[in-house]
């Protein structure tokens, strides 16, 4: 579906998808991931997402709204999401806005992101479909 | 206008011109016994004394050619530069802004004197060289107190960068966890550099717990408070959650003021304690009296 | 001489038809100087603009010396404006088709509309106009002879080029301006000139005016550049990406910290964003600002429905379209300085400043 350069990728990664967005996306370009993204959760069953922004220069409200709105479509079918990458100036930025992640969890990087969603399994084994 | 009358009418030509080459001549020709001169004046007037003599000397030589070479060329350039590199040299030891000026009105009149025993027979012309001389002087004084100035203020402001900077140290005291004590008067400024230095803190040390220890800090104001609020909402987008302690009674109320919810902000009492809830958030053992508790 | 004799502009007299014979030669310089197509198009009507002024004044046999001189000179100053044209290259936007499918035709109709334009222009205007560009009269002696001052001749010269500018658009592209607004808008545009834009509105007037939104490109490509000033317009997703982009880059140049840098993109995505749902048609300008003190100037403009509440609109929440209802009072927190102006049916200006330097 996606032409030209790659503009985000989802990755299968275990029980996990790991979805990266590569470049700057505009507003529609953010819709596709989401569909895209959403998707993807639901025909691998996927038990938790991580989101990796660090490519993002900007998370303006639409953005941040567009990460809220995964966490909790992605809860509704069973998965948990961790958004992984935001950068120091984004992050300060956001909170000015008065924007943030609502209930979705953040990490620094993919690593941490792999094993707090890791960890929030553990807490949480009642939950298996 | 138009004829240049080879040595008989000098008049004719504007003085600037004509009289400058000549006065510039007679600074060269008497360079060693002027600059002596200057020299034991300004040791006389006790400026420059946090310089060696040797100094004082390679100086005083530097500064009297910069200066005849203005009064030939016009141009500043050159002294402007050499004053702002001499400026950087001597502010670190002290020296002063009237010191600066002093020793540049000393080598205007010393010069001026030695113009006035020249041509003191010829009182119209002693007057047209002091015309010519007096506007160059004053330029060349002005050039050098502002070059000085100039980056007088360059250094103060370098030093207040970097003293805010040692005053907001991000210190990692192990993996994943830093501290970032606070001490002192907290201005909008500062609260930005920690802002900052907090945040990239974060990144580079793949940090998990950061402790804001703020027991130095006596009040805020509301927007200080606030920035600090934001910075741990930041904070915590990045993956890390903050720990506050030493939060006085002040500064909660200023925070309650401002309307932020103190229950969803993690504070405790003192440092030492805040450290172990650290540490437990990172899923240490914290040992104290009873014994081993994992997470 | 011989071939294009009966041609149009016959009015004009005085031996336009062997300018037109010119048209390839000096094509041909041009183009062998500047790669860009639309500038070159531009370069060789300026020249032919002055070769045909001074072709009554010249004889037949000096007509292509004088046409090889002039093109080289016009390149020349071209060149001299290269580097900051550089950085405006995208809005220089060629009118026409690339290639032009019957050369004849075309130079016809640009010998027709450079005649045009230059007898709209008043008998004064058009005669100082040709004795500095043509004979080569400088301006102090062009201000002796006309009892007025160097500097009010080149002020004049300079209107006089800004109004032959927009009235050889207006002819080539055959466009009877449809508002009595169109002309003082573009003339305002043609010649650089800020202040006179702002008195008559003319940012607005080519948001609303579809004919002068489109001429205005060329014009302002050709105006004075200024490199301290950017404007994007906004139609799609893609600009609001763009504007944020652009916003960045300028005020990267003021030395911003990192965190005010995000601090300015953020909020002018908000404000594009605006534009693209709200408006359909506007334009960004991100402006850096020198005096009293430095920082940077973010104007969106639109000439949507306007905003009828502008209290409710600043209110956190308050939103008509999938978002949380931050882009205006989002925005208005990222930024030092914040206005906006609002008309009903006519569109909404939002004005907002960061400082790089305190009070």
């Amino acid at each position: 579906m996606t032409a030209g350069p790659r503009l985000f990728s989802i990755l299968r990664q275990g029980p996990y998808l790991i979805a990266s967005i590569h470049t700057a996306l505009d507003d529609s370009q953010l819709v596709r991931f989401q569909e895209d993204l959403i998707d993807q959760i639901g025909r691998y069953r996927a038990r938790g997402v991580v989101i990796d922004v660090a490519a993002l220069d900007v998370l303006d409200s639409f953005a941040s709204r567009m990460l809220r709105d995964i966490g909790e479509m992605a809860r509704l079918r069973g998965a948990a999401t961790v958004v992984v990458g935001i950068q120091p100036d984004v992050a300060f930025t956001m909170v000015r806005l008065g924007m943030d992640t609502g209930s979705v969890a953040t990490a620094l990087d993919l690593e941490e992101g792999l094993s707090s969603l890791e960890r929030l399994m553990n807490a949480s084994p009642g939950r298996r479909t | 206008m138009t004829e240049r009358a080879s040595a008989g009418f000098p008049a004719q030509i504007s003085d600037e011109e004509e009289l400058l080459p000549q006065l510039v001549a007679h600074l060269r020709e008497h360079r060693t016994r002027l600059r002596q001169e200057w020299a034991t004046r300004i040791q006389g007037a006790h400026l420059l004394q946090a310089m060696t003599p040797q100094e004082m000397a390679a100086e005083t030589t530097s500064v009297y050619d910069n200066y005849v070479e203005v009064l030939e060329t016009g141009s500043v350039e050159a002294l402007q530069r050499y004053a702002r590199n001499l400026s950087e040299r001597i502010i670190p030891r002290g020296v002063e802004t009237q010191e600066v000026v002093g020793i540049v009105l000393l080598l205007r009149d010393v010069l001026a004197r030695s113009l006035f025993e020249k041509y003191q027979r010829d009182f119209p012309l002693l007057n047209r060289v002091l015309d010519a001389y007096e506007p160059a002087a004053n330029r060349i004084a002005n050039t050098v107190a502002v070059s000085f100035v100039d980056e007088r203020e360059r250094v103060i402001r370098q030093q207040q960068d970097s003293i805010r900077e040692l005053s907001t140290p991000v210190l990692p005291v192990r993996e994943r966890l830093l501290i970032l004590p606070i001490i002192g008067v907290l201005d909008a400024e500062r609260a930005r550099q920690l802002t900052e230095q907090l945040l990239s803190g974060i990144r580079t040390h793949r940090a998990k717990v950061v402790v804001v220890d703020i027991t130095g800090v006596p009040d805020v104001d509301e927007a200080v408070a606030n920035h600090l609020v934001q910075t741990v909402d930041a904070s915590r987008l990045m993956g890390a959650s903050v720990i506050i302690t030493g939060l006085s009674p002040e500064i909660a109320q200023t925070l309650v003021t401002i309307g932020v919810d103190l229950s969803k902000m993690d504070t405790i009492g003192d440092l030492q304690g805040g450290l172990e809830e650290a540490e437990r958030h990172l899923g240490y053992a914290v040992t104290r009296t009873e014994g081993p508790g994992g997470p | 001489m011989p071939a294009a004799e009966p041609a149009g502009g016959t009015q004009q007299g005085s031996g336009s038809p062997d300018v037109a014979a010119l048209i390839p030669l000096v094509r041909r310089i041009v183009t062998a100087r500047v790669p860009d197509q639309a500038t070159a198009d531009d370069l060789v009507q300026e020249t032919l603009a002055r070769v045909l002024a001074a072709s009554g004044r010249l004889e037949s046999g000096t007509l292509e010396p004088y046409a090889i001189v002039t093109a080289r000179n016009v390149v020349t100053s071209l060149w001299r404006d290269q580097d900051r044209q550089r950085r405006h290259q995208h809005r220089v936007v060629d009118l026409r088709p690339p290639e032009a499918p019957d050369e004849d035709v075309l130079v016809q109709e640009d010998r027709a509309a450079i005649a045009q334009a230059l007898s709209r222009l008043s008998d004064r205007e058009r005669e100082i106009l040709l004795a500095h560009e043509v004979a080569g009269r400088d301006t102090r002696s062009l201000a002796a002879e006309l009892g007025s001052t160097a500097g009010a001749v080149a002020a004049q010269l300079n209107r006089s080029r800004a109004r032959l500018r927009v009235e050889y658009l207006l002819a080539a592209e055959r466009i009877e301006p449809p508002t009595e607004q169109c002309r003082p808008v573009l003339l305002a545009i043609s010649g650089g000139d800020r202040r006179r834009q702002r008195d008559v509105d003319a940012a607005r007037h080519l948001l609303e005016c579809e004919a002068c939104g489109r001429l205005s490109e060329p014009l302002m490509g050709r105006g004075r550049t200024r490199d301290d000033e950017v404007r994007v317009p906004v139609r799609k997703d893609a600009d609001v990406v763009a504007a944020r982009h652009v916003a960045r880059e300028l005020a990267t140049r003021l030395d911003f910290s990192p965190t005010d840098l995000t601090l300015i993109a953020t909020a002018v995505s908000e404000l594009a964003r605006n534009i693209v749902r709200f408006a359909d048609v506007g334009e960004i300008v991100v402006e850096l600002l020198e005096a009293p003190r430095r920082g940077i100037k973010v104007v969106a403009r639109d000439a949507g429905p306007g905003i009828d509440d502008l209290d409710r609109a600043l209110l956190d929440g308050y939103s008509t379209y999938r978002g949380l209802g931050l882009g205006l009072p989002g925005a208005r927190r990222l930024m030092d300085e914040f206005g906006i102006a609002s008309e009903s049916g006519r569109g909404t200006t939002v004005t907002m400043i960061k400082w790089r330097d305190e009070p």
